[in-house]
Order: C-alpha cells, then structure tokens, then sequence
C-alpha cells in the first residue's frame, strides 16, 4: 500500500515526554507510511496514548521530532495538528449531547452566511463525505448524540475529523466500546479510508485486531518502543512477547468442581440502568460456597447492573436474590455488608477509595456500622488505624504508610488495599468487578492468588471481567452475558476462546450439547 | 427540527403548566375584568428586566458558568443609572440622560463582571461563593454611596422614561396600546428576546456557547478557546443584569437603598425565570411575564376590592419556584457547569 | 480527565467541597488571613476616595469592636449568632449540601421559640422555674423548627432532585414573607407601639454574669461553644458523620460504602437547620426578647456563608471567623453613631471577604508568585 516516492505520511523520531519524574514517552520512532494502517500496541500505561497525544497537539513533547509529509512540524494545540491534516478520534467522544449530529459536526467549522449558520451547506458537504465512505449516519443528521448509541457515536466523530480535513487520522482505543459486529464494521472502514488515501494509526492492546488491520504494528513498552513488524510477517504469540516481555501463560489449574451450599441465589432478575433501560431481562444465577463463578461478556452487556443490584447499589426492577437462604431483595447495601456481601468495585477512584482520605480514613469506608472500628454510632480511630495497617503488610500496599492519601498511590496499590479491605470484611460472598483492571502484572498474580485462596476456603465469588483469560484462569463455570442475559453456562475446561468470543457476541453455540446444559428460551441459568 | 427537538420536551411541560395555571386566571380575568391593558402594561414593565437578566444568566451557564451574582449586577446597575441621571440632570434629568444612564449602567457593570469573571476562570473561584459575594458588595456599598451621593439611603425622585407613541397606530385595539403606545424599553426588550434566541440557536457563537457548558473539550478540540467563550458569556451576563437593573431604574424613576435595595430580589427571580424557562430566552422571557403578572395581580385585585396581602401574593413566584423545582426535578443543566476548564497543553 | 460525563450540580458541590478541604490547616489559615486583610485595605481605600479619614476609620473599627466593656459585650453577642448559623452552614457545607437557607431557618426557629412561650407564659408560674421551663420549650421549638423548615429543601433535593441552592434561596423569601405577614397580623402584640409580637417575660431571659449587659449573657455563648464541640465531634467521631462527610468529598465512594445518600441529604440538612433553629432561639431568648418584622433582621445567614468559608467550613474554625464578623459587625454599629462613614460600609467589606475566601487560588498564585507560601501544587 505503500506510495513509492511520498514522503512518509507522518515521522516520529526520538519523541521523549516526561511528566514530572516519569517518563511516559522514551525516545519513541514511529513511521506511518502513506495510505496505510499501523497499529499502536501495547498494554495499558505503556505510553500509547501520550505519545499519539504528542502527534496531536495536545502535549507538548520534552525532546525529538514531529514530521508530517516530509515537513516538520511544531504543534502548540490540537488546532495545529489539524491544519495540517492531522486528526484524532478520541476513545472518549468529544460530542456534546445535547446537540444533533449536524451540529457537532460542523462544530468550530460552521459554514455561515450573513452571521447565520447555513444548515444547507453543511448538509451537503457531509452527504458527501458520507457516500464517499460508505457511512450511514446521513439519515440520522439531526438526531441528538444522546440517542445514539456507541458504534453511531463512534462514525459521528469519525464524520467530523473528515469534515474537518483530516487526512491522517489518529484512532484512540477504537474498539474498547464496540461489539465484535461493530469492531468489523469500523475495520472494514479503516481498510476504506485506507484506499481513498488516508494514513491511519491505531491505539489498541488487543492483539488478533492489530493483526486483521494492520499493515504495520509498533509496540510500545513501558513508555519505549520495542518494535515495528509488519503484521503479515509476525504471530500473536510474538507480538505478545514483545508486549509484556515474557510468554503469557493463560494456562489454568483444572479443579475439582464445588458442591457446597448455595450462598447467592438470584431469580428472574431485571434491572434497569440510570436512563431507565432495562439492563438485565430475567437472569437466574447460583452461586455455591467454594465456586468461583465468572461473567464474562462485552462491556455494557449488564455485568454492572446485575452486579450493583446483587450488592445493593441498584434495586431490582423485578425478581429475587437470596443470600444464604435468607432473601435480601429489599435490604440495603448497608444491610448486605453487615450481612457478609462483600464488592470489589469496579470503579477504584470514584467508588472504591475516597481519593483525597488517607488509607486510614479509607479503612472505614463499608464499615461504618461494623465492630469493633464503630461502636454504637462513635468511631474507634485507633482500631481503624491498626485495621489499615493490617491491611497495608499483609497486602504489600507501598508505600507502607496508613497517612498517605489514596490518590498518591498507584492503581495496582490502589486495588491490593481495597481488595485487602473488602476481604477483611470477613464475608461469604465477595463480588469482584475487573478485580486487575489497570493493575501491574505483579498485582494481578496477587490479587488472583488471593481470589483461589478464598474459593479454597469455602467463599461464594463472582468475578466479572472483559479479560478472557482472567476470566478463564479463575473461574468454575463461566456465564456468558449477552443484552442481558446469560446467554450460556460453560465450563471453562471445554471451551476455546474462540467459542467465548462468539457467545460474547451473542452466537449460541448450536450443536454443541455438552457446552449449552440449559438452553431455553430466556437464556441459561447459573 | 433541532433546536424544535432540544426544547419542546419540555415546553409541553411548560406548556401543560401554564395551561393549568392560566385557564381559569383568564376565565375569572376576563369575567371580572382582571386583565386591562393597564395590567398587561405593569406586568410587562415589572417583566422586562426580569427578562432581560434571565437571558444574560442563562447564557452564562449555558457556556458552563453559574452566575449567582445577577442580583448584586443588577443593584449595581441600578444604582449606576441613578447616579448618572443624577449627575448630569440633577433631580429631573431629561430622557436624554435617561438613555446615557442605559449605557453608563452597561459600561460599569461590564468592568464588574470582566473582575467577576476573572476570578471566576481564571482564578477558579467558586462561583456560588463568588456570586453571592457580588450580591453582599452590591447589598452594603449601595448605600454607601447613595449616603454618599444624596446623604440618604435614597435618591428620591428622578425621572422614569416615556412612552413611545405612535400617532393613529396607538388607537387599535389589543395591538395599540401593547406596541405604539408602550415604553421604548419594553419594546427593545421583545426585540432583545427574538434576537438572543436566534443568537444562541442559529448563530456558531451560539453553538459555541453550548458546546462550552456541555462539554468543553469538544469544543477546544474544535479549536475554540473554551475560556474565551466563558469569558465573553459572563461578562455578558453580568452586563445584561446591569442593564436590567438600568432598565427597572429608568421605568421606576428612583433608587432606594434600604433592605434589599430597589432590586429588591429580581435578579433573583431572574435565574428563577430561566431554569424555569428550561434555558430557552423565549422560555425565560414567559416565565418573567408570568412573574411580572403575579407580582402586580394583588393590586390588581384591590382594585377590585379584593383584599389579599400584598405580601403573601409576592411569594406565589417563589412558591412556584420551589414547586416545578419539585415536580420537574433536576432541569436540563448544562453538564459541565462550574467546572474550571484547563486545556490541557 | 473527562469532566463531560460528570453532572452539573453535583460537580460544582465535589469542587467547592475538594477545594475546600483540600487544603492545609495553615494555608486555610493563611487564606482566611489574606482575604480580610484585603478586604479591609479596599474598604479602607474606599473610605478614603470617599473623603473621608481612613486612619480614623480604622480607629472606630477597632474601639467598636473591643474598645470598652459595651463594645465587648456587643461583640460578642454578634459573634454568638455568627458562630451558630456559621456551624449551621459548615455542617452542610461539609456534607457537600449547599444549605443557602439558614437564614430562613433562623427566622424560623425565632418566631417559633417566641410564640409558644408567649402563649404558655401565662400558664406556667413565673420566677426562674418558670423561666428556665419556657426557655427549654421554647428553645426545643425553635430547633425543632429551625430543622423541619431545612429538612423541607433536603427532602426535596433527595427525593425530586430540586436544587437546593434554589430551593433554600426561595425559602429565605418565603420565610421572611410568611413570618413578616404573621408578625403583622396574628401574632402582633396589639399594645406595641412597633410591629412585633408580643415581649417575652422578663424572667425568661439568661442571667447576667460577668458582662452587664441586657442583650448578652456569658450562658449564650457558653451554649454556643457547646454546640460547637458536639457538632465538631459528630461530624469526627461518628459514624453519621462519617457518611455526611463522606458523601460531600465523594458521593459515589459513599453510596458504594452503603450511605443512603437520599437519607444523609436530609439528616444534613434537618442538622444543619437545627443548629441555625438554635441560634435564632438564642436571638429571641437573648437578644431581643421579642419578634419583628424579619426584613429589618440583619443577614446573619447569609453572612454565616462567609464565616463558615473562612474556616474552610471546620466547625472549631468558625469560631474565630464568628469572632472576627462579631468584631466587624459591632464595629459598624459604632461608627453608625460616630462616625459619619456609612455603616454599610461594614457590609461592602464582609462581602469582599466573601468573594476573596471564594478565589483561594487568586492568593495561592499570589503567594507563589511572589515565592511566599512556596510548596504548594
């Protein structure tokens, strides 16, 4: 695909970024050739997005050079990277809500005449950019981004950086909102855009995408560039060496299955999501003491509002959960911690810390009503105190300081003291939410380890995660969560990633008797 | 369809509500007389610098600024027009000054508000904080300087502008005395209201404007100065409070001081008109008419020796207030609003 | 970094509430310092561009303030009322719920402290037994009050979603409105040649110890100072308090935590108008012994806003903040009589505070601009 004679469509040489102490960007070459596609690779907090933030204006790099066709460049804004033909298509949309695709458009480009905003124009100019590409969003111009959903988000944004003149096109995380359906949809574009001329780069950690797109694959490392490899020349098992340094073991130890009591039974459970749209429609699950039970499915699916209206945070539309035996449909989230629901959040920084707490402030945050940190109403600083401390040796938290604030400390820290803390809880049922997002390899083993060691100790556990394989290592049996329902039980021994994947996006798997016990009509029951 | 789309969710609510509000008003109105032009007159005189305070504030927060602050603007604004017809016309300046007054009010309170706004983007200031804290300075230096001017807290009687009377035009019916034979204000008013809508809907700074309350990096990805548009919208506001405050002077011909100041709240009543009005200016305008209306209905009603406490009949707005407060509850708030926005280059 | 997604209201109550508690003990302090000093130096600016002597003013704010036994005494009655409606605001304040309607509380719980014990004085024997009886009746009303007309605005904000911040505006109004109209109707005392309600009786008042003084009693601010502490220990000693301060640093950490957010909105705000219930009890029972028509009452509430910022809304800080508005607000009536500066020049320059305690950052630059404070981020 490559122009002969053109300059390289952008040349990024010995980009060094710091920020503070850390280094995020180390002296990082990329050459995007014309035309073509190059996957940016690497895992989360390797310096993917910083140093595409650099090519786009928006930081400003400590050393090296931004070249663009040939001629280098100095950006100051993202202004100047787009007057250049340099655009980004953020993995948060920069789209105002409130206002209609038209509108968010031609926003800060808006055609006039006589002071007046001329729809017309716009109009016209988008039609075409619109047939060229092959997009559909034409018929939708004047509805407002709030009533679309992501993957039509994600071709408005595109829309707007083309109508804005880009020709080289920076895509951040492209694929982390979308279904398996839409991410084929976005790819075949990319090969479009590729062959009307554009030049596009490409953030992602998932390797099989940087393969089926790709012409060319950097790898970054811990802010350094490890690599560019041309993607029909490399294999996913190379790539993620050069990824993570070492061999991935998505190996798992086959155990015994669990036959204890039922600890969580929930019945025909539906929940509905802040917007009032119903999430979950109608899942049954049991979990057993000593069983770890994994949801996978694609973000968004209703992992979250099943898991809040388990652990209380969200009441029930409809149905039941029973909690040993006894029903807790109508307690509160207080009720259920006290009862022994324990919740490894989702969201560290916004639910599970209190960011500007100390640790040892932290400590208390779920154990307001517990003894012996409070007693009738008044609180016990001290045994908060040692209670953080605990906490902080047994989990290996650094720094080791029970005064620290929660946000000076890194994510992986972050998770082992709340990990630390909900488990201290001392609970029979422990709901973990992407227990290792964000958290460094040394954490995840942790923090893992730690899941198996109170399985073996007789704990019910839901972990849901979008990591097949953290799915897979840990769990008994593996639910599979589609539009809201459990769209398939399975058994993590009998079933390839491959078969996840498609369940995940919503294929049963027909034929295959021994995977799908119970298929009926609502979906599976767990 | 757009714009259409943006609102009229809610201007069915609005519309249902003052529906149920109006119906039987009008139907014992009418019956019993209530309603002259001379009422419609007074409560558009009352309205129009409600109105016109409304449609500063809320472009203000519409670019993400919540300028508490409309009331201490206006008192400024006020107290500048009366100062200034005093200055130069003494006890019975000319409408001339009343005119220059207008302008002096805007000049003064835009050097205020471009401080407000300073402290406010600039210098991150809590803009709740900030903006009551304009209300105080307005509430305590107001009589200083009337003290300091007239050597009491008021500025006793000034002038108030005349009509406009269009000859002949002024003699038909419903239209005649609303449009030709109406204070030059009120007149500009209608016209101010048409024209900030279409600035704020049809205009780029429009889209701007919104784009910057709703989310600002949208907008600086666009290549817009999120701050300057922020600047420019409070400075604004303020200004249009000043001028709303002018506007009331001019209409009521004296400043007093005492208590809550002349003002007397309707800056107030000027956030209160366009949350109410859903953040639209035709919306906000309304909501100041109907305030407008339910201030000046009590005396209205005396007049028909109906006796109710002027005083209780005052509260209605703030009643009203609290109750779509409630029923409605959260109004469609900009959502980046009183968030201090950092590019981040 | 996405500030897209975070919703409005909410968003500007975390910032003020982080601001606020963000910062060091002694920066706070430092602020506080800087503001009213500044504040001072424009009044005192404007008091020269106004012709008049600036050195002189400064000489009658101080004798105003502490100059003589009387000044004392009124000092402190004023900050006796600044240190409760400012505890009353930094509850609410603290738990992330902007509580702008303490002076409506505090009108309310005034009149509701004088009624009943207007109406049952005459059933209850006089003398201190009798004395002691109403105040504690009418007192217990005056919170009881003063915390129902609160929890009105927070039942509402929890359960409707109204902005507070409106909704408490509107209840000033409407308090002041409502109150002024009984005043002037039923509850006026027929014989008063003013309008107000009827004049508690004499042995319902506090003894005079210490300073002899008819509007101040050393009780009232012993009370006070009381009320300080408790609250000081409940919102860090407590489990309740926990949760309201909690819920006002982060609201989704709380909820996840198993605060009920809806409850502690309105237990804040029923704590925080009982407080300001309070101190418009102590107003009646201490100050005036009657009720008037509450246009004419000074904007205790609203300057309680300020006092409470200025102790970066720390209960045992407002305190001192009460002090220093106690001094500032005496001293404008003394210079009312004698001086010809218009008083209301105090009030210009509380409002200066206020805007400048809004803008800490305006000093932070200011301080590392001129390498002063130094080690800030």
């Amino acid at each position: 695909m490559t122009t002969s004679n053109a300059p390289p469509a952008v040349q990024l040489e010995g980009i060094t970024k710091r920020f503070g102490d850390v280094v995020a960007n180390d002296e990082v070459d990329l050459t995007l050739e014309q035309g073509s596609i190059h996957a940016l690779l690497g895992e989360n907090g390797s310096g993917k997005t910083t140093l595409m933030s650099v090519l786009y204006g928006l930081y400003d790099q400590n050393e090296g050079t931004i070249t663009v066709n040939g001629e280098e460049q100095t950006f100051n804004s993202p202004r100047d990277a787009m007057s250049v033909g340099v655009g980004m298509i953020h993995q948060h949309f920069q789209l105002v809500e409130p206002m209609t695709v038209l509108q968010n458009i031609i926003l800060g480009h808006e055609p006039t005449e006589n002071g007046l905003i001329d729809e017309s124009v716009a109009r016209d100019e988008i039609e075409d950019i619109c047939s060229r590409y092959g997009f559909s969003i034409d018929e939708e111009l004047d509805t407002q981004i709030r009533d679309l959903d992501l993957g039509d988000r994600q071709r408005v944004e595109i829309v707007k950086t083309l109508y804005r003149g880009a020709e080289i096109l920076i895509f951040d995380e492209p694929t982390a909102v979308l279904t398996p359906q839409e991410v084929e949809g976005l790819i075949d574009l990319l090969n479009d855009l590729a062959d009307a001329g554009h030049s596009m780069i490409f953030i992602s950690h998932k390797l099989d995408e940087a393969l089926t797109a790709a012409d060319d694959i950097t790898v970054l490392r811990d802010g350094e560039s490890v690599g560019t490899v041309k993607a029909a020349d490399t294999t996913e098992q190379d790539l993620a060496r050069m990824m993570v340094g070492r061999e991935v073991m998505f190996d798992r130890q086959s155990r015994e299955p669990t036959s204890g009591e039922p600890v969580l039974e929930a019945n025909e459970v539906h929940v509905r999501d802040d917007r009032d749209i119903e999430k979950v429609s109608g899942v049954d699950l049991t979990v057993r003491s000593g069983e770890i039970l994994g949801i996978a499915g694609v973000q968004g699916n209703g992992q979250t509002e099943l898991v809040e209206g388990c652990t209380g945070l969200r009441s029930l539309e409809s149905g039941s959960v029973r909690f040993a035996g006894e029903d807790v449909t109508e307690m509160s989230r207080r009720q259920r911690i006290e009862e022994g629901i324990a919740y490894i959040p989702e969201d560290r920084q916004t639910e599970g810390l209190v960011q500007d707490y100390s640790l040892v402030r932290n400590a208390l945050l779920g154990n307001q009503t517990i003894e012996p940190y409070v007693n009738d109403g008044v609180i016990d600083w001290t045994a908060v105190r040692e209670h953080a401390e605990d906490i902080i040796e047994e989990f290996n938290v650094r720094p080791p300081n029970a005064d620290a604030e929660a946000a000076s400390l890194s994510g992986g820290n972050q998770q082992k003291f709340i990990v630390g803390r909900e488990i201290g809880h001392d609970p029979d049922l422990i709901f973990a939410s992407h227990p290792t997002r964000g958290v460094d390899i040394g954490s995840i083993e942790f923090i893992h380890n730690r899941l198996l060691e109170l399985r073996e100790n007789g704990l019910a556990i839901v972990v849901v995660s979008s990591k097949l394989e953290e799915i897979q290592k840990l769990s008994d049996r593996i639910a599979v969560m589609y539009e809201g329902e459990f769209i398939d039980i399975v058994d993590p021994d009998n079933v390839t990633e491959e078969q996840l994947g498609l369940l995940m996006a919503g294929q049963r798997l027909e034929n295959e008797g021994e995977l799908s016990e119970q298929e009926s009509k609502g979906g599976a029951q767990a | 369809m757009s714009v259409a789309s943006y609102t009229s969710q809610r201007r069915v609510q609005i519309g249902t509500l003052g529906l149920v509000v109006l119906i039987p008003l009008i139907a014992v109105g009418i019956e019993t007389s209530l309603f002259t032009y001379g009422f419609l007159n007074r409560s558009l005189a009352v309205a129009s610098p409600i109105a016109i305070a409304a449609i500063g504030g809320l472009y203000a927060e519409k670019s993400g600024v919540f300028n508490i602050g409309l009331e201490g603007f206006m008192i400024f604004g006020a107290l500048t027009a009366a100062v200034t017809m005093f200055g130069l016309g003494g006890s019975s300046p000319g409408q001339g000054y009343i005119w220059i007054a207008l302008v002096a009010s805007v000049l003064v309170t835009v050097i205020l508000s471009a401080i407000f706004a300073v402290l406010l983007i600039r210098y991150k200031a809590d803009q709740i904080v900030a903006g009551l804290a304009v209300w105080f300075i307005g509430l305590g230096f107001a009589p200083v300087i009337a003290t300091l001017i007239w050597g009491r807290r008021s500025s006793g009687g000034l002038s108030s502008i005349n009509n406009v009377v269009v000859p002949g035009l002024a003699e038909i019916p419903v239209i005649g005395p609303i449009f030709f034979d109406q204070s030059p204000l009120i007149l500009l008013t209608f016209v101010f209201v048409a024209v900030s809508w279409l600035f704020l809907y049809r205009t780029q700074y429009g889209y701007w404007i919104q784009a910057a309350g709703e989310n600002p990096e949208a907008l600086d990805t666009a290549g817009i100065d999120v701050n300057r548009v922020r600047y420019a919208a409070t400075i604004f506001s303020g200004a249009m409070a000043g001028l709303a405050g002018a506007v009331l002077l001019a209409h009521l011909g004296s400043f007093n001081a005492s208590g809550d100041t002349t003002v007397d709240g309707r800056g107030w009543l000027g956030i209160v008109a366009y949350l109410f009005g859903n953040y639209n200016p035709i919306g906000a305008a309304l909501a100041a008419l109907l305030f407008g209306g339910l201030d000046m209905i009590s005396v209205q009603l005396q007049t028909l020796g109906i006796n109710l406490s002027s005083r209780i009949v005052n509260l209605v707005p703030y009643v009203i207030v609290v109750v779509v407060l409630t029923v409605w509850g959260k109004t469609q708030m900009p959502s980046s609003v009183g968030d201090p926005y950092e590019s981040e280059d | 970094m996405s500030s897209a997604d975070s919703s409005g209201a909410r968003t500007v109550l975390d910032r003020a509430a982080d601001r606020m508690l963000d910062a060091g003990v002694l920066e706070r302090v430092g602020i506080a310092i800087a503001s009213t000093t500044l504040a001072l130096l424009i009044g005192l600016g404007i008091v020269a561009m106004s012709g008049y002597n600036p050195a002189l003013f400064a000489n009658q704010l101080i004798i105003g303030a502490i100059g003589s036994e009387a000044a004392m005494a009124r000092t402190l009655r004023l900050s006796t009322l600044f240190i409760l409606t400012g505890v009353a605001v930094a509850v609410a304040f603290r738990a992330g719920v902007f509580n702008i309607g303490v002076q409506g509380q505090f009108i309310v719980g005034g009149i509701a402290t004088v009624m009943p014990i207007v109406w049952l004085a005459p059933l209850l024997p006089s003398g201190p037994i009798g004395g002691v009886t109403l105040i504690v009746i009418g007192t217990t009303s005056g919170i009881i009050a003063g915390g129902l007309y609160a929890a009105l605005p927070g039942a509402l904000k929890a359960y409707a979603g109204a902005n507070e911040i409106i909704t408490t505006i509107m209840l000033n109004f409407i308090a002041i409105g409502i109150v002024g109209w009984l005043v002037m109707g039923w509850f006026q005392d027929p014989n008063a040649p003013s309008t107000r309600t009827e004049q508690l009786p004499e042995y319902v008042g506090f003894p005079q110890i210490v300073f002899s003084s008819s509007s101040f009693s050393i009780i009232g601010l012993g009370i006070t100072i009381a009320v300080v502490i408790l609250v000081a220990i409940v919102i860090e000693r407590t489990g309740f308090g926990y949760d309201m301060v909690t819920s006002g640093h982060q609201q989704s950490a709380a909820t996840y935590s198993g605060v009920d957010a809806k409850r502690t909105i309105v237990a804040t705000m029923t704590f925080s108008g009982m407080v300001a219930g309070l101190a418009g009890a102590i107003f009646v029972i201490m100050i005036t012994g009657n009720f008037t028509n509450p246009d004419g009452i000074s904007t205790y509430g609203f300057d309680a806003i300020a006092v409470s910022l200025l102790a970066a809304n720390n209960p045992i800080g407002v305190i001192p903040a009460g002090l220093l508005f106690g001094g500032l607000d005496s001293a404008g009536s003394h210079i009312q009589i004698h001086s010809d500066v218009p008083a209301q020049m105090i009030d210009g320059i509380v409002g200066l505070v206020v805007l400048f305690v809004a803008a800490p950052e305006l000093f932070r630059m200011a301080a590392a601009r001129t390498g002063l404070g130094g080690d800030d981020r």
